[in-house]
């Protein structure tokens, strides 16, 4: 046994756990990760009754991913036992728009393992996972915390929504909004960590942020001039048009091989509002988004070597609707359906940071 | 004296990491999501002094002293 993942359509969160009870009936999970659309009503709750002795966190979702599936409107599930996962120590941090001090949280969750130099020494065994509810618009503040508490990577995502229901985040029988999710995974075998975002360096012109409110996720200067000029002015297109761009070709902040994706969002305020704050005194490059099937065949390939345990796909909401309009939902899943994975459309991604049109994943061996 | 800029940022990354090449990657990564293109300082670049506070302020948040 190690993880065992489900994909499952219920009349509701009760029937939901009791499918989910009777499909792990032999299976004693010590996490639970799950992601239901936001159709289905206190999911956490349920789950809880059915694992009571059992770690859950989960979000709700637009639209769900499992194995070699995509489905709207059901609840996708990781369960994960002592053949995978060691320990799991979960943490929700509230109101996360106020801008939270974390250090106490990390100090907790590092002691939770015998502190930091233990976590250090065995560091290639050690992940997080952190859930976002996405109302807050607070990921990047957080990330940059939290990436300054503590040496953990931390994966994960921000929820999103179907037609109907909540955004929301949920722990241990609880739901949360404005809150992030945070837990500590104790691997047994490893885990590796990649991340793709099937967007490439459309000019290698570099536009420094000189005017932007990080806060508020504006931008109004690239190089002390208005940003919408320069950003057409790059892709050679008239200012009137720049709105028809912003999906296919999103910011990038180029760090060595790696790309942090920015996507613009609407005209406002005398700037261009994004999906995630850029501060001042950053580089960018305007990126042009490529084949996303192909990309993730990639990337997936490079990373994973050998049969993992399980596979978690943060997957952007961008992405999922790209890959719908395309017609690549078939082949894009079949990539994922080559190992027990489960993921959700996300509204941003993280990994060392807040990022939007990527797909992050968890890697556990 | 040019390249205190690049000094200030190996040593964050070297405290940081402690021999660590994954905590070192990520140091480095995370410094240009703070706005400081790493790669561009090198030991001869010349030094802006609202670079190098950043850069300080950056040092503290990781708990290094720069």
């Amino acid at each position: 046994m190690a993880i065992k993942t489900l994909s499952i359509k219920g009349t509701d969160s009760r029937d939901v756990a009791r499918q989910a009870r009777e499909a792990l009936a032999e299976f004693q999970p010590k996490l639970l990760l799950f992601f239901a659309s936001s159709t289905y009503e206190s999911p956490e709750a349920a789950l809880k009754e059915a694992f009571p002795g059992t770690e859950i966190i989960g979000s709700s979702s637009h639209s769900e991913y499992c194995n070699d599936g995509y489905t709207s409107g059901s609840v996708s599930i990781m369960a994960m036992d002592a053949g995978s996962v060691e320990d799991v120590c979960v943490r929700v941090v509230e109101n996360i728009g106020a801008e939270p001090d974390l250090r106490d949280v990390l100090d907790g969750m590092h002691g939770y393992f015998g502190g930091v130099e233990e976590i250090l020494a065995n560091y290639e065994r050690y992940v997080g996972v952190v859930l976002f509810e996405s109302s807050a618009k607070a990921e990047e503040i957080f990330m940059d915390r939290l990436g300054t508490v503590t040496d953990l990577l931390f994966v994960g995502g921000s929820s999103s929504t179907a037609d109907a229901g909540q955004s929301l985040v949920y722990a241990n029988g609880r739901s949360y909004s404005g809150a992030a999710v945070l837990a500590i995974l104790k691997t047994v075998n490893g885990y590796d960590v990649l991340k793709t975002q099937s967007a490439h360096i459309f000019s290698e012109r570099k536009l420094e942020v000189t005017k932007s409110d990080l806060r508020s996720r504006i931008l109004y200067e690239f190089d002390h001039r208005p940003c919408g000029e320069v950003y057409a002015e790059v892709l050679g297109i008239g200012q009137d048009e720049i709105q028809n761009y912003f999906v296919c070709n999103p910011l990038g902040v180029v760090a060595g091989e790696e790309i942090f994706v920015r996507t613009f969002n609407q005209i406002q305020d005398g700037g261009i509002t994004l999906h995630c704050g850029l501060p001042e005194g950053t580089e960018i490059n305007v990126l042009k988004i490529g084949n996303i099937v192909d990309d993730t065949k990639k990337a997936l390939d490079e990373a994973i070597r050998t049969p993992p345990a399980g596979v978690i796909n943060f997957n952007c909401l961008y992405r999922t609707l790209e890959i719908l309009n395309e017609d690549q939902v078939e082949p894009y899943c079949a990539l994922f359906g080559r190992y027990p994975s489960i993921g959700f459309s996300t509204n941003g991604e993280a990994y060392l940071g807040h990022i939007n049109e990527t797909s992050t994943i968890l890697v556990i061996k | 004296m040019a390249g205190q800029i690049y000094n200030m940022i190996q040593t964050v990354i070297t405290q940081k990491a402690k021999g660590n090449v994954v905590i070192a990657n990520s140091i480095r990564t995370k410094m240009y999501l703070k706005g400081i293109a790493v790669d561009k300082f090198t030991a001869i670049s010349p030094d802006d002094p609202a670079t190098m506070q950043k850069v300080r302020e950056i040092a503290r948040e990781f708990g290094v002293i720069v």
